[in-house]
């Protein structure tokens, strides 16, 4: 059945180790062509369908297709073209590959396992006829090579009907290949005598460097791999992430273990080609060169070369502060590519050429140079492109076209860009997922009622913003009696129930994580059947959920704990602002309203206790925008409003999450998913505390209960928004909540320290959030209302689960920050407005300004290009004055609100100053010119709102 | 005289050619292995089988050999068995009282009376309560004795006894040890070579060679042992070669009796000694004894 | 999503170029030394293991000899040069302790100790190569020895290791890359013939729902190893048999 084979493999792992492995050879590996009788053919993969053929008009005959690893790696993209196929992959290319580009790997193993795209994957180093033994001092490459030669030489004589062509850009391997009496050719030879050819042709990458030598080189050249390993084996280099500005082109930072602030770098020669998320190697230099970050903002706009010298003089001459000098160095060479695709447009101009400059919607990412048949197509869509390669002599890197997502500017083009570049999963639920779904109707069966609690003649309810269909929680409250106690209790949709371990449902939400909330849209993480109808407990409708009931005397402080699966009838589904109603409505005396009265007495002496403890109130711009139904446009934004059922409700969650958090770290202190808040370093609070000493207060950051109490004295009457201006400095300090797994950390940190517990998970919001969803089968465990399963209890696993959902839910997060962002842009297009708003920050050659009403941060910059500034800069005090005014963080300006389109894929913002009037600088007031038009028809606008509404929930913190 | 270093691999040493081996083949059983299925009351399990829900298996590789009733399974290699009137050879490994411990290959050392042994000064002395003090001085720990099996107790020791002449200590002269299975039971088992060398085939594998023994002295029961004399060199040469034959012999599992090793001593010949180590000249002289025992035994048969 | 590398890949074929139930190659050989009672050396692909028995002999400790039954000694080491880096001891470290321990405790349950009062077998395993399995490789080399020395045993007593693949597939016989890379290892010592289980060990925490079907995974490897072995052991009694030209056979 089998031979053996074994090898010798040094490994370098501080020293020279011997590794012998055995390498078994088959005789039973099929060669996958369905045609042959002479291997028994395995139904996992066959090569051929009828409709599938190749045509290119080198040959006259159909053929199959072997690719070489370059080819993979090169152009994976033209390979994800349908009118490829009947592929034949080698293991020693799918090998290399996954060595090469985990990425690609993995896009070429979808190509595999899609059958219509008859990819075959044969194993040519265990097949006993195509294994070449390795022979000494061969070059891996060429061994490679070599193998892949010996499996075509199989292929041809074990079908002598058939026909193999292999691809390769290697001329040595093509030279070889032909030698041998193999039809070889290049990519582009075969892809251009392609069908359709003016279209895929676009996608190859474009690796043929064309004479170099004549053009200026503008870098200088990376060190080649050995030298960086050395370097770094001396600590002469260190190896860490570049991570570009986001405001100034010719800046960036390294971060780098060993060294404890990032490494700053500067100017073309600095970055030299690293592109963000690039693992670079970095020379630090010595420590009289170091500089300090240049606080001022830079684009890359299209200038010529001279401009951009002229640029990295404004740089550097803006890089001297002593005070604020970091470690500084330069990027010597690259260790690791992390190139991915960038969506974007291309830039406006008038050249129809073949190349073409495209512009991503990322400004950390540089421009890219494309090469394109069909600029006339392109430039009206928003595209996807990825890079290629970035050579010396020229100043973008080199690119080539992926495809094209639609229109641009059309809101669903620009959801799909959101989606896009946030790696938010938002295709179809496959059918395999659907499958997995209940059927309806959905009636519950008397086994179900025997192992769940029967709560439905409870008095519960849930509150929820408007709108809502996804309704995760419901509370009641009811006094025992007999006694000075109350009952409470908190019911989570049992999505647990409907979604069992290691389906395809299953996976699929583990790998979503979250539902996306972007404006106007929801992307699921569970379908919609479930979401907001099996598992949402909806008004007078029969629902299973998942309890946890408190008895609590009336100072809340909490007698015993109970969790159980239960089934429940919720009596009313309300919005805040109507349970606010209820509450404040003192003719109300129903059993709902009583138990909104208790649970809202309570939720304020938890939240009081909370806040004692330390816990931060922190203020953040969360917008809702008014969406007309039809049009699917923005009518208005506004800051969400708040009621104190918020809060109360808030309050319970908070309370359900702590008490589980609690029972599943008992049962399974090794693998109980819990979410922590991590403390800010000192440093992350300097911008909050400079900005209080500033205004006279002193901001104590030694603990979050300092912070808290200080935050809470900074105010000033005068200034009414001066305090939630400190809390959302605050908010910025903070770092990300995570989730993590019990085991793989030290209990002291668990803590969580925007609420100040020591323990915290999530559990309330298991149809929105995966983490709930796991949460709520420890917790089913625990109580004994469910199994384990193996991934549950598997700490490896779970990590690996936690940072998926910590990465998801940050892109969730920041898709619809951007999201809001760009419906924001498409509100204020054409419209002019002055508006109020406060300097957040103060930069050198610019101010940060908030405009609370819209949750808006613009920057206002005090010089127009080319000129001098008239505004002089008081680097220690952060102030920067002109004409007797003097800006200070904080103080209330009125700026005129323009949305500048010019840029179609950058639309910003443009501010011009009206108050404080500075001469030569300021503009007048709109009202002033005329007398309030806008205002009007802005205010008739805002009456029809009501009816376009279009909600979005947010997180709860 | 410049030495020469014979290096072969594994895999070189199979290239060496098989042995003929005999046509009979016999069915072997191995361990777990049914002997006879629902062995009810027809037979009686004897050594190397066990039963199991009625079946008999057996519990060693081997095969089976059946005495009326009785079966049981005999592994070619083991231990050896003693039975009584059985010649052996040991080494004292214990002096006790009244008693020597006598390591003879066997499960359990092998038991020497005091009354078993032929004293000097008459054969039906009494034995006195001198005699256990001087028993160190007749044989001490490490000594080499031949001896017969006198009887076998329950639990499987055997008792030997030394009264003949041709028992008692050994002296000068080489101990090779075999798999008891490869000695041949025969009637003699101390023989006199023609080429001036004794020989000593214990049936427990443990096989003496040395000088030739001159009968006409040491009647006095073997308690002496002479490690003065110097045994001339192209005895000491014989004896060498025919350890290394007995070497050979063993090695390719070749029956040891007296014809066989002075067939490979004959066949021998054209090696030097100490050439008969290597596994190449061990095989071919194993062979050849082989062809010879097998010419014998036809021109014997017809 | 799993960090882990996929142990078994599309075409079922594992690192090495087995399929999932395949076992490494096995080569085995008895009788190699001389001077013990029974000896054998196996090679599961490149685990190489030296066995040697001695006995059953008399007890050279009188405390310990017992009068209703032997007493197995086991010695395990590991040559110094048997891994990837050079061990500092070949004997006496825990690991190597607790597996003289289990190899004890798996060949008591099989030798027919009662038969030999007073007695002693001493079993010396020795790695010479370790690529996986080494346990269960020792258990087997053991085995052959024990059978050479013509030791009654009740059955073959065969050790096997299994694991899982992609947290999915069981497979059998780990060798030392899988054990790296992949997750748990289950070895078992069984007796095949009745299906019966001696001794279980797992490298690390394992789900109760994976157990059953790497239990039949590594039980039928077991059995396949058996066959191997028995095969090995015929051939090495016919071969001393009919060199001797079955000398004092009656039959």
């Amino acid at each position: 059945m089998f031979t053996t084979k074994s090898f010798i493999k040094k490994n370098k792992v501080g020293h020279f180790l011997k590794h012998v492995r055995e390498h078994y050879l088959r005789t039973d590996i099929s060669c996958g062509v369905p045609e042959c009788k002479k291997c028994h053919s395995e139904n996992t993969s066959s090569l051929t369908k009828p409709s599938n053929s190749n045509n290119c008009s080198i040959f006259n005959y159909d053929h199959y297709l072997i690719l070489d690893t370059n080819i993979i790696l090169d152009q994976i993209d033209v390979l994800e073209e349908p009118i490829i196929s009947n592929v034949i992959i080698f293991n020693t290319v799918y090998k290399e590959v996954k060595h090469r580009s985990l990425p690609i790997y993995k896009r070429l193993n979808t190509i595999i396992e899609n059958p219509s795209r008859c990819f075959f994957l044969f194993i040519n180093d265990h097949h006993k006829d195509t294994f070449v033994p390795e022979t000494a001092g061969e070059l891996i490459n060429d061994y490679n090579d070599k193998c892949i030669r010996q499996a075509i030489k199989w292929y041809i004589e074990h079908l002598p009907n058939k026909k193999f062509i292999l691809l390769t850009d290697d001329t040595k391997n093509r030279q070889l290949a032909i030698a041998d009496n193999i039809p070889a050719y290049t990519v582009r030879d075969y892809v251009q005598n392609l069908d359709k050819k003016s279209l895929i042709e676009d996608k190859l990458s474009r690796n043929d460097l064309h004479s170099a030598s004549e053009e200026k080189e503008l870098f200088p050249p990376h060190l080649n791999k050995i030298e960086l390993l050395k370097g770094i084996k001396e600590g002469s280099l260190h190896q860490g992430v570049f991570r570009a500005s986001t405001v100034n082109f010719l800046e960036g930072f390294v971060n780098v273990d060993d060294i404890k602030e990032p490494v700053l770098v500067q100017g073309r020669a600095g970055l030299n080609r690293a592109v963000d998320g690039d693992i670079v190697a970095v020379e630090v230099f010595s420590k009289e060169q170091w500089v300090s970050p240049s606080e001022i903002i830079l684009e890359d706009e299209d200038v010529d070369e001279q401009e951009v010298e002229e640029k990295e003089e404004i740089l550097k001459n803006s890089t001297v502060l002593e005070s604020e000098i970091k470690p500084t160095g330069k990027i010597v060479g690259i260790i690791c590519r992390k190139w991915k695709q960038y969506c974007g447009i291309l830039k406006d101009t008038s050249d129809l050429g073949l190349y073409q400059i495209f512009v991503p919607a990322n400004k950390t990412i540089p421009k890219v140079r494309i090469q394109t048949r069909q600029v006339e197509f392109l430039k009206t869509q928003k595209l996807v492109v990825t890079i290629d390669s970035w050579p010396r002599y020229s100043r973008y890197p080199h690119g080539h076209y992926v495809r094209a997502l639609g229109l641009i500017g059309s809101q669903q083009t620009e959801n799909e860009v959101v989606l896009l570049e946030h790696d938010v999963p938002y295709s179809q639920f496959s059918k395999e997922v659907l499958r997995c779904l209940p059927k309806l109707p959905w009636l519950i069966t008397r086994s179900d009622e025997e192992v769940r609690v029967d709560l439905r003649e409870f008095d519960i309810c849930s509150v929820d913003p408007p709108g809502c269909t996804d309704i995760d929680d419901a509370l009641h409250c009811r006094p025992i009696d007999n006694t000075d106690t109350l009952e409470v209790g908190v019911h989570i949709a049992d999505v647990s129930h409907f979604i069992r371990p290691g389906t395809a449902l299953d996976l699929e939400a583990a790998s979503r994580a979250t539902t996306v909330y972007l404006v106007g849209k929801r992307i699921d993480m569970v379908p919609e059947l479930l979401s907001s109808n099996l598992c949402s407990l909806k008004e007078r409708e029969e629902r299973f959920a998942f309890s946890c009931i408190w008895t609590m005397d009336r100072q809340a402080n909490i007698l015993t704990t109970k969790f159980c699966k239960s089934i429940i009838k919720s009596k009313q589904a309300m919005t805040y602002e109507e349970a606010q109603l209820i509450i404040d409505d003192k003719n109300k005396t129903d059993a709902i309203a009583q138990s909104l009265r208790h649970l809202n007495s309570l939720a304020k002496i938890l939240k009081k206790r909370r806040l004692d403890q330390g816990a931060l109130v922190l203020a953040s711009t969360e917008v809702n925008i008014m969406m007309d139904s039809e049009t699917m446009e923005p009518l208005d934004v506004k800051v969400k409003k708040h009621f104190e059922t918020n809060s109360m409700v808030e309050e319970f969650m908070l309370l359900a999450n702590m008490s589980v958090a609690k029972k599943i770290l008992d049962e399974f202190p090794d693998c109980a998913m819990l979410r922590r808040h991590p403390e800010p370093p000192a440093s992350n609070f300097d911008p909050l505390v400079k900005a209080g000493r500033h205004l006279g207060f002193d901001i104590n950051i030694e603990s979050n209960k300092t912070l808290a109490e200080s935050l809470d004295k900074a105010d000033k009457s005068s200034h009414p928004y001066l305090n939630e201006m400190f809390r959302m400095l605050t908010s910025r300090c903070m770092l990300q909540a995570v989730y993590f797994t019990s085991g793989t950390l030290q209990k002291a940190d668990y803590y969580h320290y925007g609420l100040a517990v020591p323990l915290y998970t999530h559990f309330t919001s298991p149809i929105r959030r995966y983490a709930d969803i796991i949460v709520h089968r420890l917790l089913a465990v625990a109580c004994g209302a469910d199994r384990t399963y193996p991934d549950l209890l598997n700490k490896e696993k779970s990590t690996i689960l936690c940072q998926n959902l910590n990465y998801r839910n940050r892109m969730a997060q920041y898709a619809g920050r951007a999201s809001v962002a760009f419906n924001t842009h498409f509100f204020f297009k054409g419209k002019l407005n002055d508006e109020e708003g406060y300097v957040l920050y103060v930069r050198k050659n610019a101010l940060q300004i908030l405009i609370p009403k819209y949750g808006l941060e613009c920057t206002l910059f005090l010089a127009k290009k080319g000129e001098t500034t008239m505004f002089q800069y008081d680097e220690e005090r952060q102030t920067q004055s002109a004409d007797g005014v003097t800006f200070h963080a904080f103080d209330p300006v009125t700026v005129r609100l323009q949305l500048d389109s010019s840029n179609i894929q950058h639309e910003k913002f443009i501010l011009q100053l009206v108050k404080p009037i500075i001469r030569g600088f300021s503009v007048p007031a709109l009202n002033d010119l005329n007398d309030g038009d806008r205002t009007e028809s802005n205010e008739k606008r805002k009456s029809d709102e009501e009816s376009g509404k279009n909600n979005i929930k947010k997180n709860r913190k | 005289m410049s030495q020469t270093i014979h290096i072969r691999t594994a895999s070189q040493e199979n290239r060496i050619r098989p042995l003929p081996s005999s046509q009979k083949n016999h069915r072997i059983f191995t361990p777990g292995e049914e002997v006879i299925k629902a062995a009810h009351t027809n037979f009686v399990r004897g050594h190397g089988t066990y039963e199991d829900d009625g079946d008999l298996k057996a519990s060693v590789a081997g095969v089976k050999e059946q005495v009326n009733k009785l079966i049981s399974v005999r592994p070619l290699k083991s231990r050896y068995n003693g039975q009584v009137g059985e010649v052996l050879v040991g080494r004292i490994s214990e002096v006790q009282q009244k008693k020597w411990k006598v390591e003879t290959n066997s499960r359990l050392d092998s038991l020497l009376q005091l009354s078993s042994v032929n004293l000097p000064g008459g054969e039906l002395r009494r034995r006195s309560i001198e005699d256990q003090h001087m028993m160190r001085q007749y044989l001490q720990e490490g000594d080499l004795i031949s001896a017969e099996v006198q009887s076998v107790f329950t639990d499987g020791t055997l008792s030997l006894h030394t009264r003949s002449l041709r028992y008692g200590k050994l002296g000068q002269g080489i101990l090779v040890k075999v798999l008891p299975l490869l000695i041949k039971k025969c009637k003699i088992h101390f023989h006199n070579l023609p080429f001036g060398v004794s020989l000593i085939l214990g049936n427990n594998g443990y096989v003496f060679i040395g000088p030739p023994i001159n009968d006409k002295e040491g009647n006095e029961g073997g308690f002496v042992q002479n490690l003065e004399e110097v045994v001339p060199k192209e005895t000491r040469e014989a004896m060498a070669r025919v350890r290394n034959c007995i070497l050979a012999l063993a090695k390719n599992f070749r029956m040891l009796f007296d014809t066989s090793i002075v067939f490979a001593y004959e066949e021998s010949l054209k090696y030097n000694v100490h050439e008969l180590l290597l596994p190449e000249a061990m095989v071919d002289v194993a062979v050849l004894t082989q062809q010879r025992l097998s010419m014998l035994e036809n021109y014997e048969s017809h | 999503m799993s960090a882990k590398q996929q142990l078994i890949n599309k075409i079922g074929l594992r690192l090495d170029g087995r399929r999932a139930n395949e076992l490494r190659r096995i080569r085995c050989k008895m009788g190699v030394f001389s001077q013990p009672d029974g000896s054998a050396y196996i090679e599961q692909g490149l685990t190489k293991v030296l066995a040697a028995v001695y006995g059953p002999h008399q007890t050279r400790n009188k405390q310990k000899a017992q009068h209703d039954a032997c007493i197995i000694n086991t010695q395990f080491s590991m040559a110094v040069f048997s891994t990837t880096d050079r061990k500092k001891r070949p004997r006496g470290d825990r690991k190597s302790i607790e597996l003289s321990v289990l190899l004890q405790q798996a060949l008591s349950a099989v030798i027919e100790t009662d038969l030999y009062p007073f007695s002693q077998i001493d079993v010396y395993v020795e790695v010479l190569h370790a690529d996986g399995g080494i346990y269960a490789a020792c258990v087997n080399a053991a085995t052959l020895a024990i059978i050479d020395a013509g030791i009654p045993i009740k059955e073959y007593i065969c050790a096997c290791t299994a694991s899982l693949a992609n947290d999915d597939v069981p497979m059998l016989d780990i060798s030392h890359q899988e054990e790296i890379l992949g997750g748990p290892t289950l070895t078992i010592t069984a007796l095949p013939m009745s299906e019966k289980i001696v001794l279980m060990e797992m490298s690390q925490r394992f789900h109760l729902d994976h157990l059953p079907k790497v239990l039949d995974k590594a039980l039928e490897g077991c059995k396949d190893i058996k066959e191997i072995l028995d095969e090995a052991v015929k051939d090495h009694v016919s071969k001393i048999g009919s060199a001797t030209g079955w000398a004092n056979a009656s039959s």
